[in-house]
């Protein structure tokens, strides 16, 4: 498998604070690489570095080669989508995204071409006319993307694009990047909404303090948590015996009852839901609602650092 | 690319409404009050024709002198008319001044009396209006009681008076005092107001400047690290934009100078080239004003149009715009202030170009500007050396 | 209540900006009125005359005397750069320049010349009529065997004749114009400072959410937009009362007196216009950015045509004809008049109450329009 960036002990300290620290990993070709790590976690100076804008020590490397303000060879087959919206507001959304597409291409039938499929792959055709105090923050967002990507890039750098959005716009985002990585393109994709890494990324990396604390697929990750299921029934009223019976139940893990929520978290193990519902049923416990749940990241890194991706 | 960015620059720059009001709009308006408030001040700093009234009592009658004078100067057909004159009574005099309608009156009793309600310029001119009339009427006395003591010392005693008299007359009507004027030509103090308008224009193009790099900077704004990341040169990117910068500005400053010299008619010499090349200069200054400040502060673009605007009404306040003593009492004490203020260069220099006949002073401000525009262009780009920055 | 006490907080928010807005507006009027501004006050009655003296007779001394006598002198650097700056800038209204040999050349005859600089105002003419009388007196007594002696005893006679002066009025003009400098120059200041800093809040009031919001809420348009007004004049009575308390500071003892109660007052009624002219341009507006540029075209504009800056005498008839649509003209025209009543009754008070009631009226007309914008406004978009 080819690598199009390799991170080499990757630090970088502001004057009291430590961003990054000996971090080191690589993308590779073709995969969506998902950056997961709450606010502050050192995600957007990691871009930063590798995209030369910061002063930074250790080593990076884009397409095989050393990465300088002055690559340009590697800066052409690059898009970077920042987290805030980086447009002109006194140009259209046409104006906009041939500006910044012609930093990169000179030809204009070419440009004009791909403009027009990044407004087709966005889908801000009915309003190439409009100015960006016009549009709404979804599309606002939208033609954020369409100015990064216009060009054609082989990597792409995706900062949180969908903060602030809302589902519509969210939806056609995240299908446009799995259209772009479908097209050929390597992205690196920053977040901390797990549920976008979940259906999105083929490949994660959870970042927390400037550290790697986890990386792997969805799954691989998954497998860190030490619990496998969740289940949760609501049940009125229930006696403190029937908890300690579950505690004894095969595999359960843990057992909590709360506003008539009884939540049940098992270790590794198959067919939980059916033993549970035998259980009830065998007991004659009455419940309304009874869902298993497999875990998410949100688990894992509660797992790993004591604390929710969201504080 | 070098075109592609400067089409862009151009078009961000037509299309910010605020930049184009502080830069274009702005200075035209001010040009426009300047023109209504001060076009009749230094028409009205020449005299006027004075309204007076004389007391026609029998001392006035008798005076032939002072009767001739006061005619002769109430002329209404006359180019030396100073005075409108009234010959009336006493009591009709005083009414006359408290209700304003004459500045004053001339009572002669035993000695000649003015009555005057304040004392103002018209005042003055009609006291010492008077006071010559009264001056010559005694110098003529005086020589016509020496040639009287004369022609008795002979000794002659037939004295032809009339002669006499007439002769004296004639002596001090012909005496011409032999004055010559130098003053130049060119005193419009006014003008001043409207070159530091366009030193001000100069300067507040720094904005667009500004603006203009900034969109460049990664340190600076978000567009900059779109900028940055692309494969351009920084040189190429940053130049083409500050140029896009310097045309707006060249095009807003001509048309300033259209409006003021054809609406507002104002006086610049007439020397066409170095008046274009002065303020292509000035230009110059206030675009690489505008990019230093862009470069060498990191914050926000409005604080920054703050700094240039703080800058330049600064400049322009010692420089004469809220009033012109205020530059010569800078020339004249702290003489260093204004030889760093790039506002005063270009006030300055157009000064020189309409009022000096030599050009040691218009070429010593143009010297200073360039000197200034050097400066702020090579501490931006001291600042832009680094590629990488340690937070953006 | 509610709606005065969000408004104290949106103030204390822009606070910084304010203070340093009313801070600078105050120490510019300040500075106006101590300086004493010699292109701009036309009340100095004796020329400034330079004089360069080549020659060291007594006469050309005599002459130098007399001139001194009746002139201020002024002392320039012998430069002549910057003597041609002084008559530029009106420094010196005149310059002689008396030739080497003046005083034998003149008594034997020899007509010698006398150059002269002007600056062709008033006071040039005042220093050319003493110049001329002296030189024409002393040519007319010029005869043979003359000795200088002699001349300078003879021109003296001529020279002692002087009218007696009588001044009637009993006004104290230079306090006075002070007082009115400083008053008229307030119009920027009550004007700008009111549009700049309600508009800034306004402007926070009026921003598309909050507007949704109060559109929406129980509390009715007429009453809300009332309460922010009575708001809004908290601030303009801050800024008036500031601007009264430093008269009495810069104008000095005049403010006590009938004259200065009148100043004190007019400034009242035209802070009142003012607020209610910033509450209609903050009504009109709801870009904080366009801020700037209004009130630096409103007011600038208004001090400009209505003879705040320069005294409206200076003014072109035409400009005045113009400006009274515009409030500051009456603002200004009570404060000139007020400078020259010297006898307070019905009849001299007469044209500044008319002035008052029409300041009045505009500031009526003022409210009834912002409240029917605020009311077409009730729509969003």
């Amino acid at each position: 498998m080819n690598n199009i960036i390799e991170v080499k002990k990757l630090t970088k300290e502001y004057k009291t604070l430590k961003a990054i620290d000996n971090l080191s990993f690589e993308v590779h070709d073709g995969e969506i690489l998902g950056l997961l790590g709450p606010n502050g976690s050192g995600k957007s100076t990691t871009i930063n570095c590798i995209l030369s804008l910061l002063n930074y020590e250790g080593k990076i490397k884009i397409f095989g080669s050393d990465m300088s303000p002055d690559a340009y060879d590697i800066k052409k087959r690059i898009g970077v989508i920042f987290q805030d919206v980086a447009v002109f507001d006194e140009l259209s959304v046409y104006d906009n995204i041939d500006y910044f597409c012609g930093l990169y291409i000179k030809d204009k039938d070419v440009r004009h071409e791909y403009i027009n499929d990044a407004i087709k792959l966005v889908g801000l055709e009915d309003f190439t006319k409009f100015y960006p105090k016009q549009l709404s923050g979804g599309l606002l967002r939208r033609l954020n993307i369409a100015c990064g990507i216009a060009h054609k890039p082989k990597l792409i750098f995706l900062d949180e694009p969908t903060v602030a959005v809302d589902p519509q716009s969210r939806n056609n985002i995240l299908d446009g990047i799995k259209k772009l990585r479908d097209n050929g393109a390597t992205i690196v994709y920053t977040t901390h909404y797990m549920e976008e890494v979940e259906i999105l990324c083929d490949r994660v990396i959870i970042l927390d303090a400037g550290h790697v604390i986890a990386e792997g697929t969805i799954d691989e990750l998954k497998s860190l948590a030490k619990i496998e299921e969740k289940i949760s029934v609501e049940v009125n009223d229930l006696n403190e015996k029937y908890i300690e019976q579950i505690k004894k139940i095969k595999n359960v893990e843990d057992v909590s009852y709360d506003n008539n929520v009884l939540l049940i978290t098992y270790k590794k193990g198959k067919n939980n839901l059916v033993d549970l519902i035998e259980y009830l049923k065998n007991e004659k416990i009455v419940y309304s609602k009874i869902f298993s749940e497999r875990p998410t990241l949100n688990d894992v890194f509660l797992e790993l650092t004591g604390k929710g991706l969201r504080d | 690319m070098f075109i592609h960015n400067l089409k862009y620059s151009l078009k961000t720059l037509v299309k910010n409404r605020m930049l184009i009001f502080w830069t274009l709009a702005f200075p035209l308006i001010l040009g426009t009050f300047f023109k209504l408030a001060f076009s009749d001040i230094e028409s009205n700093e020449k005299l006027d024709i004075i309204d007076i009234a004389i007391v026609n009592n029998d001392n006035f009658k008798n005076n032939e002198i002072l009767k001739e004078s006061f005619k002769a100067l109430s002329d209404k057909e006359s180019s030396d008319q100073i005075f409108n004159t009234k010959y009336v009574d006493e009591e009709e005099a005083k009414t006359l001044l408290e209700n304003s309608e004459i500045c004053g009156y001339l009572i002669v009793l035993d000695e000649p009396k003015i009555v005057v309600s304040n004392s103002g310029i018209n005042e003055t001119v009609f006291t010492e209006v008077t006071n010559e009339i009264y001056a010559n009427a005694s110098t003529i006395e005086n020589i016509v009681e020496n040639e009287i003591k004369n022609e008795i010392s002979v000794p002659n005693y037939d004295i032809d008076y009339e002669t006499i008299i007439n002769n004296a007359i004639a002596k001090v009507t012909e005496s011409k005092a032999n004055i010559k004027d130098i003053s130049s030509n060119n005193l419009s103090y006014t003008m001043i107001e409207y070159y530091t308008l366009i030193a001000m224009a100069c300067l507040y193009g720094g904005i667009l400047g500004m603006s203009s790099v900034n969109k460049n900077l990664a340190n600076q704004s978000n567009t900059g690290k779109r900028v940055t990341v692309a494969p351009t040169k920084k040189t190429v990117t940053i130049m083409s934009s500050a140029l896009a910068a310097f045309i707006v500005e060249l095009i807003g400053v001509a048309l300033l100078f259209l409006y003021t010299i054809f609406v507002l008619k104002v006086d610049y010499g007439t020397n066409l080239p170095l008046i274009i090349l002065l303020s292509v200069v000035g230009t110059f200054a206030g675009l690489s004003l505008g990019i230093a400040v862009s470069c060498i502060f990191k914050t926000s673009e409005d604080t920054k149009t703050g700094i240039i605007i703080a800058f330049t009404m600064l400049g322009c306040f010692f420089s004469g715009m809220m009033g012109i003593t205020m530059k010569y009492v800078i020339d004249k004490n702290i003489p260093i202030i204004n030889k760093l203020n790039p506002a005063n260069m270009i006030t300055d220099g157009f000064y020189s170009l309409y009022y000096y006949n030599t050009l040691d002073r218009f070429y010593l401000n143009l010297i200073s500007l360039l000197l200034f525009s050097f400066i702020c262009l090579a501490l931006s780009v001291y600042s832009l050396r680094r590629q990488k920055y340690d937070s953006i | 209540m509610i709606v005065f006490k969000t408004y104290l907080r949106v103030v204390k928010k822009c606070l910084v900006p304010i203070i340093i807005y009313t801070a600078m507006l105050i120490l510019f009027s300040s500075i106006n009125t101590s300086n004493n501004d010699t292109t701009m006050s036309f009340t100095a009655e004796k020329p400034d005359i330079l004089i360069i003296n080549k020659d060291n007779s007594k006469l050309s001394k005599h002459l130098v005397d007399y001139i001194t006598k009746n002139s201020n002198i002024i002392d320039i650097e012998n430069n002549e750069e910057k003597i041609q700056d002084a008559i530029f800038y009106r420094d010196v209204n005149y310059v002689i320049y008396i030739p080497e040999n003046y005083g034998n050349d003149f008594l034997e005859n020899k007509e010698p010349e006398i150059e002269i600089k002007s600056t062709g105002d008033y006071q040039a003419s005042l220093a050319s009529i003493l110049l001329e009388r002296y030189l024409t007196s002393s040519k007319s007594y010029l005869r043979n065997n003359i000795t200088e002696e002699e001349l300078i005893l003879e021109i003296d006679k001529t020279l002692e004749n002087k009218a007696e002066v009588e001044l009637t009025s009993t006004l104290d003009t230079t306090s006075l114009t002070k007082a009115n400098n400083y008053y008229n120059f307030s119009n920027y200041c009550l004007l700008g400072g009111s549009i700049y800093v309600i508009c800034l809040i306004l402007s926070s009031f009026q921003s598309e959410n909050i507007r949704k919001r109060t559109i929406i809420s129980s509390m009715e348009d007429k009453k809300y937009n009332l309460y922010l007004l009575i708001s809004n004049s908290v601030f303009a009575l801050i800024l008036w009362l500031l601007y009264v308390v430093i008269s009495f500071i810069t104008v000095g003892s005049i403010m006590f007196t009938m004259h200065g109660f009148l100043y004190i007052i007019n400034s009242f009624i035209f802070s009142l216009c003012s607020l209610t002219i910033a509450f209609l341009i903050g009504n009109l507006m709801n870009n904080k950015e366009a801020i700037n540029g209004i009130i630096n075209v409103v007011a600038l504009g208004s001090s400009f045509l209505c003879g705040s800056f320069v005294p409206a005498e200076f003014l072109p008839d035409a400009v005045l004809k113009v400006a009274h649509i515009l409030p500051s003209y009456w603002f200004i025209n009570s404060n000139n008049l007020i400078s020259t009543i010297e006898v307070f009754d019905t009849s001299s008070l007469k044209p500044f109450i008319t002035n008052s009631i029409v300041l009045l009226a505009f500031s009526a007309l003022f409210i009834i329009v912002s409240i029917i914008i605020a009311r077409n406004k009730r729509k969003i978009g």
